[in-house]
């Protein structure tokens, strides 16, 4: 990610806007019982197409904001998703993948991750209560939730970043598909 | 094969990142409610209220969308409920009616208005939900009114039904509610008619199931009892929340559970997981309370 201060305002308020949209919206919204997690999705997508730098950055500002929005216990969710950021971002300067439907597999994962080490750091932290098994539903269903919308997410917040994005994964993808070959013999590869 | 440089950077990015993180959730827990990051929290919470608010305004309508659509699918089996709980009600309000009566005398001859019970000691604040914690593990919402509403740290909050928490952070416009499926969440409760007191628990990820840990294993409890609050006094401490505010029903005694681990299990009666409009129980000026016994105006 090429960082000039127009990423930083572009990330910074797409950040602000999935707090803001979680807590007002997103998370009064069930479905099924459970509800989808924009922050972690929002994290995410930009650390995919920021890469891991970027990634925890990202991560450890978007939960510092909703620790500060929902009165939670301050440095929790950012821990969790600064180690969210620079995983996504890993996998992506290693793997670098760029098949169309690798969002709802970045998106699913991410927040799986999301979800099962938050967990973990609420137990480690102060849960003195009795936890039901109904919490693994409440998981499952956001992991699915946030699946099944990662792809429109990663479409939109892909257009936000592109004017400060350094490599596209999906223009890459592109490229290397290799030339169609239609037409007439002689004119295979012209691209007519 | 990698630039060093660029690995070097990528590392300390993480370690950086982390540590704060550490440094952060160390120095929240190390320092008292009215510390620096609590504060800071507190502010920047006043700051995001009016944008909050305003977005759960304009977002109510897709939520209601979702909603409707969850509902049909349930009002099926709602509706065969209701009509049974219509049938007890009746029964059970002819009973109530008789009992306010006797009540009625009887408090002219017991003077229980020294003691400042639900509703007399109170008075509500209605307030809306204007955001909620995103996950099960900080059960939590916030209200559109603040300490400029009269509203204070440890006040009772009730919901259509009874109650769902209480408050634990207070801005000049804003509040946050702690509610009874929070993890940290405990309040005194008593069974009634049995009289059975205990401790409400939540199952943190269960809104629709509460634990009751009994106090007093002697006294019996059965199903379809209501629990209230105990909202006892003594000497030294008194309970936050007044005595007699509903909390649910009693819908599940297993008889080796009680004998083993004193517990039963509760449905609350407010709706935990969807409620839009909640009312703060503040306190009652202590003249105007004398007024409202004694029946003139302050």
């Amino acid at each position: 990610m090429i960082l000039a201060p127009s990423a930083f305002i572009r990330v910074g308020f797409l950040l602000l806007l999935a707090v803001i949209l979680q807590v007002s919206g997103a998370s009064e919204t069930a479905v099924f019982g459970g509800h989808a997690d924009l922050v972690v999705l929002t994290v995410a997508a930009v650390s995919y197409y920021g890469g891991s730098i970027t990634g925890c950055a990202t991560g450890f500002a978007a939960g510092l904001l909703l620790d500060l929005a929902t009165g939670a216990t301050m440095g929790a969710s950012s821990l969790v998703l600064t180690a969210v950021g620079y995983g996504v971002g890993r996998l992506r300067e290693v793997r670098d993948p760029s098949h169309g439907l690798m969002p709802v597999v970045v998106g699913g994962g991410a927040t799986a991750g999301w979800v099962v080490t938050f967990a973990a750091v609420s137990f480690m932290l102060d849960v003195g209560a009795r936890v039901s098994p109904l919490v693994i539903r409440d998981m499952v269903l956001t992991v699915l939730l946030n699946a099944l919308i990662s792809l429109p997410v990663f479409m939109l917040i892909r257009r936000l970043l592109r004017p400060s994005l350094a490599v596209d994964p999906q223009e890459l993808g592109r490229r290397r598909r290799p030339p169609r070959e239609t037409g007439p013999l002689g004119l295979r590869g012209l691209e007519i | 094969m990698f630039d060093k440089k660029v690995v070097r950077r990528r590392r300390a990015a993480l370690a950086i990142f982390v540590a704060l993180s550490i440094a952060l959730l160390t120095a929240y827990f190390g320092e008292s409610g009215g510390g620096l990051l609590h504060a800071f929290q507190r502010g920047a919470q006043e700051a995001f209220a009016p944008v909050e608010s305003g977005a759960s305004r304009a977002l109510k309508p897709a939520r209601d969308l979702f909603g409707w659509v969850g509902d049909t699918f349930d009002a099926k089996g709602d509706n065969k409920a209701l009509k049974a709980e219509v049938e007890r009600l009746r029964s059970d309000l002819a009973r109530a009616e008789t009992g306010q009566r006797d009540a009625s005398q009887l408090r002219q001859l017991v003077d229980l208005g020294r003691g400042d019970g639900f509703p007399e000691g109170t008075r509500p604040v209605a307030a809306r939900v204007i955001a909620r914690a995103p996950t099960v593990w900080y059960s939590s919402v916030k209200i559109d009114k603040g300490s400029g509403d009269g509203i204070r740290v440890d006040q009772p909050v009730i919901a259509a039904g009874g109650l769902v928490g209480k408050i634990t952070g207070v801005t000049g416009g804003t509040a946050e509610v702690r509610l009874l499926t929070d993890a940290s969440s405990a309040v005194t409760a008593q069974v009634m008619p049995a009289g059975a007191s205990g401790v409400v628990r939540p199952q943190v990820g269960d809104p629709g199931d509460l634990l009751l840990d009994l106090i007093e294993g002697d006294r019996r409890v059965t199903k379809d009892t209501t629990v209230v609050t105990s909202g006892f006094t003594s000497s030294k401490i008194e309970s936050l929340f007044p005595r007699g505010i509903p909390i649910g029903r009693v819908t599940k005694v297993d008889l080796d559970e009680l004998e083993q681990y004193q517990r039963v299990h509760i449905t609350p009666f407010a709706d935990l997981r969807r409620f839009d409009i909640v009312q703060v129980l503040t306190r009652r000026p202590a003249g105007e309370q004398a007024a409202a016994l004694t029946g003139t105006t302050p």
